[in-house]
């Protein structure tokens, strides 16, 4: 790892901290993603093996952040091929090493709603970051990968470029660090479906469409659309906007695990919620916040909405 | 999640016919980071590889064909690990005067292609059979260093992964025939990887190549119309096909050559020596001076007879799930 001059801790990712560093030899910056690597006595565990290099080729789309390379590094010092070690586990971390990028969705958002110049997103934007986001999304769901946390701190912009790009694509199973305490940052419940919301167990790539409409929501309103502090808190939100959902939009919803009994809202006017929208970005949103995970457009349908038939796609 | 080498870049089941268009792109865009060197050609390979390079990877692959026979390994892991080990010393320096490499090499390769496929590989029990013995240590190592050097891109793209697409250009109407056509060009994608003449082709050269020749035994009435189809796709180099094709069916000619008369080798030369290491039956002296392998029995013979004694079980399995995602 002396290759790399770590700069700073910017942030923690789902699966460990991640650091801007300096490549010594290049002076390109990288953002520097540590890993815990559980190593037993059968090596590299196979789901990180599978779970990288399945990352690897994820990243070659322009809109995934590009995994440069990944290093390893001993934890123990003095482990070398001549220590006879008794113990047959070592703990060892692995760097996934990205290009960096200064900025991220949320912070565009941010400086947008506030700060000296507090104004709207420019239309044409928010056009191309969705549709940038729904091509991302849906090489993601071709290759069989679902993020499951899609939000506007984990979308990258290169604002030069004008590119979006997906960040902290979620390695499932592999590594040992558990999903929620491994950061004591609060995890954001803002962007998760209604149905991992209510204990679901089948994860389907419509969970990632639901992010992707609160994003594309909060990229016109300039702020969350559902800001829930609770998994309780967050139903609620999404109920009193959409309707508390019945068996007949979505069957098979009052017997998900965590299902309770809610007071019944009646569905608002969506419009309402985005007033700077037009009918066909609302039109794409709601398809996107379709309560039945079955009913929600896909990310490549997505592409081919109408709301995009302004965009000029032969340069993405 | 288990690493399927007809479909590399999925995990599940695509079904939408636009995803698959993609991620056929995708193959055909990506398929040069998989080999072991882009511009790698035969006629470098006699100044950059000298005959160290051949033995050597003739050892390795007779030992590596010896682990799926002992640990009777579905084919397609002891297929990966070549690919591994083929990007691993055509990247890295390989040291002369330490014979012990080879193994770890070898044990590794297959490890890690063992652990791609989720497939348990006893190596204590290998090594013991084989008789050296590394430690986990030492192996764990090996891992990393072959890891790093792949730069983790273990999700080989190999011929497999065209097979579907090239024979859908046929359009075939006859399930049981296409099956026939696709598994000759199976047969021969892994007879092909033992021929050092055909690193320098491009996975997607070797699958469209295979599938010819296939058609070319089994269908020779529809061959020239294969061929135009094939010829036709965008992505293909025709003189690279060409050259691919003559390659192989000289390939298949030998050995069968070797197969139904005894031949003297001085009248033909053998396309190279691996290849004459793995069709040849006869001449065991002829071998040693040749190579410096150290395999007891020629790989192909000892496939012949894992086929016949055990490997009627996963081979059909393994035919029905390829009908049945093809088909």
């Amino acid at each position: 790892m002396e290759k790399y001059e770590k700069l700073e801790k910017v942030g923690e990712g789902t699966y460990g901290k991640v650091y801007k560093a300096k490549d010594r030899s290049s002076g390109k910056l990288v953002a520097l993603k540590k890993t815990r690597l559980e190593m037993d006595e059968e090596g590299i565990p196979p789901t990180a093996l599978r779970e990288v290099s399945l990352l690897q080729l994820l990243s070659q789309s322009l809109y995934v952040v590009r995994l440069l390379c990944v290093e390893h590094a001993d934890s123990s010092s003095s482990s070398s091929l001549n220590s006879a070690a008794t113990d047959s586990s070592s703990k060892s971390n692995l760097y996934l090493v990205f290009e960096y990028l200064d900025t991220d969705l949320k912070k565009f958002i941010d400086s947008h709603r506030k700060g000296v110049n507090p104004r709207p997103l420019p239309s044409t934007l928010i056009q191309s970051f969705l549709y940038q986001l729904c091509k991302g999304v849906a090489h993601c769901h071709s290759h069989g990968v679902l993020h499951r946390d899609l939000k506007p701190q984990n979308l990258l912009l290169d604002k030069d470029k004008g590119l979006l790009k997906i960040a902290d694509l979620g390695l499932g199973r592999a590594f040992t660090v558990p999903l929620k305490s491994y950061t004591h940052e609060i995890v954001t419940l803002w962007y998760r479906a209604p149905e991992v919301l209510l204990g679901s167990t089948h994860y389907s790539p419509a969970v990632d469409i639901w992010s992707v409409g609160c994003i594309f929501a909060e990229m016109v309103r300039r702020q969350a659309l559902f800001p829930g502090d609770s998994e309780f808190q967050q139903l609620l939100h999404i109920f009193r906007l959409l309707g508390t959902p019945t068996e007949k939009e979505w069957p098979g919803v009052t017997s998900l695990r965590d299902w309770h009994v809610y007071p019944l809202w009646e569905p608002q006017n969506l419009a309402r919620a985005v007033p700077s929208l037009g009918p066909e970005g609302v039109d794409l949103l709601s398809s996107m916040l379709k309560y039945n995970p079955a009913d929600r457009i896909s990310a490549k349908a997505a592409m081919d909405h109408p709301y995009f038939d302004s965009l000029d796609k032969s340069q993405y | 999640m288990e690493f399927d080498l007809e479909n590399p870049f999925t995990s599940f089941v695509v079904e939408e016919e636009q995803q698959k268009s993609d991620t056929i792109l995708d193959l055909f865009v990506s398929e040069s980071d998989h080999m072991p060197s882009q511009n790698f050609t035969t006629e470098c390979l006699e100044e950059e590889m000298e005959d160290f390079h051949v033995s050597f990877r003739q050892e390795a692959v007779s030992l590596i064909l010896q682990a799926q026979f002992s640990c009777n390994f579905e084919p397609f892991i002891p297929y990966l690990a070549v690919t591994y080990l083929d990007r691993f010393i055509f990247r890295q320096q390989i040291q002369i005067g330490k014979p012990w490499i080879v193994k770890l090499l070898v044990i590794t390769c297959i490890s890690l292609a063992a652990k791609m496929k989720n497939t348990h590989f006893p190596v204590s029990e290998f090594q013991r059979e084989e008789g050296f013995m590394f430690d986990a240590q030492t192996i764990h190592r090996m891992e990393l260093l072959i890891l790093d050097a792949l730069n983790w891109r273990m999700r080989s793209i190999t011929p497999f992964s065209f097979l579907c697409f090239f024979i859908s250009l046929f359009k075939l109407k006859d399930p049981p025939l296409t099956q026939a056509l696709k598994d000759r060009a199976i047969d021969i994608i892994f007879k092909a990887h033992n021929e050092i003449k055909l690193i320098e082709f491009k996975p997607s050269i070797i699958a469209a190549s295979a599938l010819l020749l296939s058609s070319h035994e089994l269908f020779p009435l529809q061959f020239s119309a294969f061929k135009a189809s094939i010829s036709s796709c965008e992505y293909v180099n025709k003189e690279k096909l060409l050259k691919c094709f003559d390659t192989m069916q000289e390939m298949v000619e030998m050995e069968e050559g070797f197969d139904s008369i005894s031949m003297s080798s001085s009248t033909r030369t053998p396309v190279s020596v691996l290849d004459y290491k793995c069709s040849s039956k006869s001449s065991v002296n002829q071998r040693t001076t040749t190579t410096t392998a150290a395999a007891v029995m020629p790989p192909e013979n000892r496939e012949n007879k894992r086929r016949k004694t055990n490997g009627f079980c996963s081979e059909n399995k393994f035919q029905v799930s390829r009908s049945q995602q093809c088909l």
